[in-house]
């Protein structure tokens, strides 16, 4: 405790509020918590009256004392400069150490494009999110190979779709903040089925639908197969695939304040019965219910308006310094989620 | 077993002479003077986890970890106000936390009560750090010993205007938002008492009204259109049939409107409520007024909200999870967040410039 740079006799003072035995008074504690203040002269002056405490001192500060001023300013910075400097270097080891990292494991952990290791990678976890959620980005840039444009978006949806469908999580809803895929939401599904179909091969394939708040569900009417008559055959996987977007957040929300506000001003409804329960149902109908688990893809954590009123207790997982799609995150998430220690190669 | 004991005991002493106290603040007076150079957060909020857990990995009472909490909060809230944060909001007390044994709940109520007890006699004190308490949640919780406390508090710190504690103290983000869309709406479906500029339609809803029942007039045969017009005159009772022709003029005179509002008057006597907008909404918030959260902390390794600042963090906040317990968190766990808030930030900015420097091309 002594890193606090506080005394073992203050600290007790503080704790028991005694000092050699006596109950302290206002005052006393006053004296003790003195050498911790702020400097007076570095705050403006306050609009009370002056305490007692405090002597009045002279307007314009002695020479010596400016210049003690402007040396410690300059220790500051210096100090400053010195920290961020440090840091710097550290920030960019650390990224560049866990970035092998991650390559080592995306070696050794390779999902093949195979639901099998996928399911062997997360068969003993005995917790999985029933509704996994995912917030991507739109890189319009083109430093980001791979993952930029809305071709990217949609390859990195189908993939993540695909690893929810083997690890056997029935929902997934993704957020991107533009809300491009909601557009395209017919070429998204398209794109989904394909991938998940070079995953399980096309006599397994999960069945799909793709939807968005207040626009329909799409899924195309099935294609009756020749031995889904089979009763041997265990009934196919169901995979739902949500889009969300930044205006299913805030927006939302304040439409539903507008229509409620409409209702009271008609008298249909008085602003008592509004309840968080009200409110609650209307957006999970509207929206989208909580997700179990939020797993984000990009170095730190913002949530880029992701739908407030859903986030309540959600576990938020991100890997620190990772950027982009990748299985690793995916299957990090979902053993913190199972409070799993990953182990690997150690 | 022993000489460790001894060591242990002469590390202990070292500590806590007091030349090594002493440098020990004189860093961290540097480090934060340092910090100040470069951006800070406006607008912080922590999540105060993992009291109980240090107490029981500590073996002492739960009780007791909490106040070692409450110190850990002193120690980094003058680390925030010195660095120069504007707004720090702690997660105090959640209105689930009720659901705590009756002991606990008791413990901390009697500790917050304490503590805001001792913050009031030192008023002269607090206008050094110039930070006024402001405690956000839903009062009708609390008991009324604590109520007067937490008054006396707040009303003493008021006049300060440098920096800004919120205590969220019985508090659920959910509960916020609902209240704010609940007094939102309370605001608009009140009248507007006066004759009102706002509402600039062309149309009035009571001239189409009246055009519609010409033209039903003229149209439908005699008895039903008598008919039709009885069971409208029905819900607004007696002086309905006059009603039509007071409210052609009810745009001018919206004051008479608002006894006998339901039925007609409310789209002139009303605000409109498309000027809904989610910053009507932020205003209504507990936390309105103060710059956007910029950065969350949460302690002990769990990653979940916990119901904590929904509306605010959900956009461009910074949200951090430590792995420490409360009562360990420090000058020490907290430098590095800073300074790597610091630094995203830095980037940040650079892209922002980037992306300008883009468009001018």
């Amino acid at each position: 405790m002594a890193s606090t740079g506080v005394g073992p006799r203050e600290t007790s003072a503080f704790r028991r509020n005694k000092l050699d035995g006596r109950d302290l008074t206002p005052s006393e504690r006053e004296q003790l918590i003195a050498p911790y203040l702020p400097a007076p002269s570095n705050l403006p002056p306050s609009s009370r009256t002056p305490s007692p405490t405090r002597k009045s001192k002279p307007r314009r500060p002695q020479p010596t004392r400016r210049r003690s001023r402007l040396l410690r300013h300059g220790l500051h910075v210096l100090i400053y400069a010195l920290v961020s400097f440090l840091f710097s270097l550290y920030f960019r080891f650390r990224r560049a150490w866990r970035m092998v990292k991650s390559k080592v494991v995306a070696l050794l952990k390779y999902h093949h494009r195979t639901p099998e290791f996928i399911q062997r990678d997360t068969r003993h976890l005995e917790r999985l999110p029933k509704h996994l959620s995912v917030i991507l980005q739109f890189y319009e840039g083109e430093e980001n190979q791979g993952s930029a444009g809305l071709e990217g978006l949609v390859n990195d949806v189908g993939e993540i779709a695909a690893w929810a469908a083997s690890a056997g999580i029935p929902f997934l809803s993704v957020y991107e903040k533009t809300g491009k895929l909601k557009n395209y939401i017919q070429q998204t599904h398209t794109s989904i089925s394909s991938t998940l179909e070079a995953y399980f091969g096309p006599r397994r394939t999960p069945t799909l639908s793709v939807r968005a708040p207040h626009l329909q569900s799409y899924s195309p009417p099935l294609t009756p197969d020749s031995d889904s008559n089979d009763p041997k055959k265990p009934p196919r996987q169901h995979l739902t695939v949500l889009l969300l977007s930044a205006e299913d957040g805030r927006d939302t929300l304040v439409d539903l304040t507008k229509t409620l506000t409409e209702m009271a001003q008609n008298g249909a409804l008085r602003p008592e019965q509004i309840d968080s329960q009200l409110i609650d149902s209307e957006l999970c109908d509207a929206v989208s219910t909580e997700p179990d688990l939020l797993v984000l893809f990009t170095p730190e954590v913002r949530l880029k308006g992701y739908p407030p009123w859903q986030l309540r207790l959600t576990e938020i997982f991100h890997l620190p310094d990772n950027k982009g799609v990748n299985y690793q995150v995916f299957l990090r998430a979902l053993h913190k989620y199972a409070k799993v220690e990953m182990r690997l190669g150690r | 077993m022993a000489d460790s004991l001894h060591n242990s005991r002469i590390r202990k002493w070292f500590a806590s002479s007091p030349p090594v106290v002493w440098g020990f603040r004189q860093m961290r007076e540097l480090l934060i003077g340092a910090l100040k150079q470069g951006p800070i957060p406006q607008h912080v909020a922590f999540v105060m986890d993992g009291n109980r857990r240090f107490a029981r990995n500590h073996h002492i009472e739960t009780v007791e970890g909490h106040n070692l909490g409450f110190e850990s909060l002193a120690r980094i809230l003058e680390v925030c106000y010195k660095t120069g944060v504007k707004v720090v909001t702690i997660y105090a007390f959640s209105i689930e936390n009720f659901k705590r044994s009756k002991h606990e709940v008791d413990a901390l109520m009697s500790m917050a009560k304490v503590k805001l007890q001792q913050l009031s006699e030192h008023g002269a004190l607090l206008d050094r750090y110039g930070a006024s308490i402001r405690v956000l949640g839903q009062r009708s919780l609390v008991k009324a010993d604590v109520l007067e406390a937490i008054d006396r508090a707040v009303a003493l710190t008021a006049g300060n205007k440098k920096a800004i504690l919120n205590v969220c103290f019985p508090y659920t983000s959910r509960d916020e938002i609902t209240t704010a869309v609940r007094d939102t709406v309370e605001e608009y479906s009140r009248p507007v008492g006066e004759p009102l500029p706002p509402l600039k339609r062309p149309f009035s809803e009571t001239h189409i009204t009246q055009h519609i029942r010409q033209q039903m007039l003229q149209s439908v045969p005699e008895d039903l259109a008598e008919q039709h017009s009885s069971r409208s005159a029905s819900p607004s009772s007696s002086k309905d049939t006059s009603s039509a022709a007071e409210h052609s003029s009810a745009t001018s005179t919206a004051i008479n409107v608002s006894d006998q509002d339901d039925s007609y008057g409310y789209s002139s006597a009303f605000r409109d409520p498309e000027s809904i907008t989610a910053e009507t909404l932020t205003d209504h918030m507990l936390t309105a007024g103060a710059p956007p959260l910029d950065l969350l902390v949460r302690t002990s390794g769990v990653q979940r909200l916990s119901d904590f600042m929904l509306w605010q963090c959900h956009e461009k906040t910074s949200i951090v999870f430590l792995e420490c317990l409360w009562p360990e968190f420090d000058l020490w766990n907290f430098l590095p967040v800073l300074v790597e808030w610091q630094w995203q930030r830095k980037k940040i900015q650079e892209q922002e410039r980037g992306r300008g420097r883009h468009g001018l091309d």
